[in-house]
């Protein structure tokens, strides 16, 4: 079977010449069907930005990189913005809802973009939001939620078109402690559902939850460890 | 493509509207007084225009074509040609009507002179109508009282006349003229009929513009000339000819012009009038008002687009993050634009309808403080309509191009 991500020799440039920043220095990386990887590292490690790149949010400067089998290097934005829809979940630290749509109306967004019927979205969203565990609040607005809440509506947003790929980024950083391992657990019980997840985060206690600890420093992999 | 998307746009726009309320005021400022300047303006000028139509029907209707008496001789002493020449007689207007009698709707004949008049309680010198044909209907009177000129009476040169108002007043101020007897220069005429009270005020408090129509003293044109001025040509001074049809118009001055030449000696000492045309002229060279309140209609658009760019942009930096979190969900640019389009030009469509309701609201006061009925086009209202709908969307381009190329990294970084 295909893995999810594969790259080779990935490299990421800032600036030109004179005041080049080289983000990302060659990264190979592998990530199989129903991993459950954590992306570790110190900030300006260059983890951010490998993530926007696997997230299809940036593209490299160099190198390959297939998702789910597709090479992505070389699309459009338009492609990408497809792909990004299709395949790939994203969860923030900021959550990032939209402030003035309702629970629900966060969580169809991406099936709006897809194409999908009114009816559809809205019965697939509550569906999500049944899995992430407030059915209740799909009427309410996110600025009605507590913190923990509103990263459940953003997990059931990242999951709404059943994406290869679950990109967090820092997932539990605005979170209370207790807070956060509950929405931990939820992304466990997700990967245990077979989806594939990538975390970022700089938390060791977090990454040790993951099956696979991917460790970056200036630009490159330094040490790959399975749990 | 249809599956929603545009009426969530719309509604994600209504939201955006509604919640920033301030804002879209400012940003619709352009759009609601631009409308209303074009609106008020177009419908201020139809509401003239309408009036002084109504004013040239009132005086007898728009499809008339008169033929006047002009001097062939303009300097020099006249040649044996020119002195020859009839001039403009009864019989003109009886060959006239005969080159398509079907589409002349009435003709009438004017010959007028000037005389001392008396009666039991008055004594003035003053005009005197002498009128033929279908005189008064052409010229928009009304009979009050008695009774109108006869074939007969016009025919025969019957001793009869007919007055208006003032002339009633004047002369017989007990209200009673129908049977009395007038003098007019050494002729006593019976008074046959009284004309109704013609009004027009082209603006209320005005005076009234009819009100020489009043004094009118007619009697048949034929007793004019046999009495006072005449002649034995049968000279008159004007012919009018009542032709409905645009079209028969046209091609009844064109044929008319060549038999009046042709009888006339090939002098040109007649004027054809097509008083219909005359108006319409006079009523394009108000389109310089209309130029006008557009142009003031597009600078305050042109105005209030530079404002509303202006918001839009700064608005698009507090919203860079939500647009960078669509492009992560996986809008593309084309819908981060389209959303951006859609909020614009719903807001145009607000706008510009609060403006046509202050537009009419604004011609209303205006047209009530002249006091001039207001009557507004509706293609005015469909007019105003569209001149904002383009500024809008010409306005909206720019920060909509300007969201929707942001790159969806940079965008979700924007603090």
């Amino acid at each position: 079977m295909t893995p999810i991500i594969e790259t080779q020799s990935l490299t990421k440039v800032f600036g030109s010449n004179g005041a080049a920043v080289h983000a990302l220095r060659g990264i190979d990386l592998t990530v199989e069907r129903g991993e459950f990887v954590a992306l570790i590292g110190p900030s300006g490690s260059g983890k951010s930005t490998l993530m926007a790149i696997l997230g299809c949010l940036d593209k490299p400067t160099a190198g390959t990189y297939a998702l789910d089998g597709e090479r992505v290097e070389g699309l459009s934005g338009r492609e990408l913005a497809g792909i990004r829809n299709d395949k790939i979940g994203f969860v923030f630290q900021q959550y990032n809802l939209l402030p003035k749509a309702s629970v629900a109306r966060n969580v169809e967004l991406p099936l709006l973009y897809a194409g999908v019927p009114r009816k559809e979205r809205r019965a697939r969203a509550l569906e999500l939001l049944e899995m992430v565990g407030i059915p209740e609040k799909a009427k309410v607005l996110p600025a009605a939620l507590s913190g923990g809440q509103r990263q459940r509506v953003a997990i059931a947003r990242s999951l709404a078109n059943r994406p290869a790929l679950l990109l967090a980024d820092e997932p539990t950083g605005a979170l209370d402690q207790k807070t956060g391992h509950e929405v931990l657990e939820l992304f466990v019980d997700l990967n245990r559902r077979g989806n594939t997840i990538i975390i970022v985060t700089h938390d060791l206690s977090i990454a040790a939850m993951a099956q696979r600890q991917v460790e970056i420093m200036d630009g490159l992999i330094k040490i790959e460890e399975a749990a | 493509m249809f599956n929603g998307a545009f009426r969530e746009r719309v509604k994600n726009s209504w939201v955006e509207m509604r919640e920033n309320l301030t804002r879209s005021t400012l940003q619709s400022l352009g759009v609601i007084l631009g409308v209303a300047a074009v609106l008020g303006g177009f419908s201020i000028s139809d509401s003239m225009r309408k009036r002084s139509m109504e004013l040239y029907v009132k005086m007898g209707g728009l499809d008339k074509l008169n033929v006047r008496q002009s001097a062939v001789v303009r300097e020099g002493a006249p040649t044996a040609l020119q002195t020859a020449n009839l001039g403009l007689r009864t019989a003109d207007a009886v060959e006239g009507e005969e080159i398509n009698s079907s589409e002349v709707h009435g003709v009438s004949v004017r010959k007028d002179a000037r005389a001392r008049v008396r009666s039991p309680y008055a004594d003035r010198e003053r005009d005197i109508r002498g009128a033929g044909g279908d005189f008064l209907a052409l010229d928009g009177y009304d009979v009050a009282e008695g009774r109108g000129f006869s074939q007969h009476d016009i025919d025969t040169a019957a001793p009869v006349a007919i007055l208006g108002t003032e002339a009633v007043e004047v002369f017989f101020p007990d209200g009673h003229a129908v049977g009395r007897t007038l003098r007019i220069g050494d002729t006593p005429v019976i008074v046959i009929g009284t004309l109704k009270e013609r009004v027009f005020r082209f603006r209320d408090g005005q005076h009234n513009m009819f009100r020489w129509r009043n004094r009118i003293i007619a009697i048949p044109n034929t007793l004019v000339t046999r009495r006072f001025e005449g002649d034995n040509y049968h000279r008159v001074d004007r012919v009018t000819f009542k032709i409905p049809s645009l079209d028969a118009m046209a091609t009844f001055s064109k044929a008319l012009a060549g038999v009046l030449k042709a009888n006339h000696r090939q002098q040109d000492d007649f004027r054809l009038d097509d008083v219909g045309a005359r108006i319409r002229k006079q009523h394009s060279q108000g389109d310089v008002y209309d130029i006008i309140f557009l142009l003031s209609g597009f600078l305050s658009m042109i105005g209030g687009g530079i404002v509303n760019v202006n918001i839009q942009m700064a608005t698009l930096k507090e919203r860079i993050r939500e647009v960078g979190v669509k492009m992560a969900i996986g809008a593309p640019g084309g819908e981060i634009f389209k959303e951006f389009m859609t909020e614009a030009m719903l807001l145009t469509g607000v706008g510009s309808l609060a403006g046509l309701v202050i537009g009419v609201g604004f011609s209303k006061i205006i047209t009530a403080s002249i006091g001039v009925p207001l009557h507004i086009d509706p293609k005015s209202f469909v007019f105003a309509y569209l001149l904002a709908a383009i500024f809008g969307f010409l306005f909206a381009l720019f920060p909509a191009l300007k969201a929707s190329r942001l790159s969806p990294m940079e965008a979700l970084r924007y603090e």
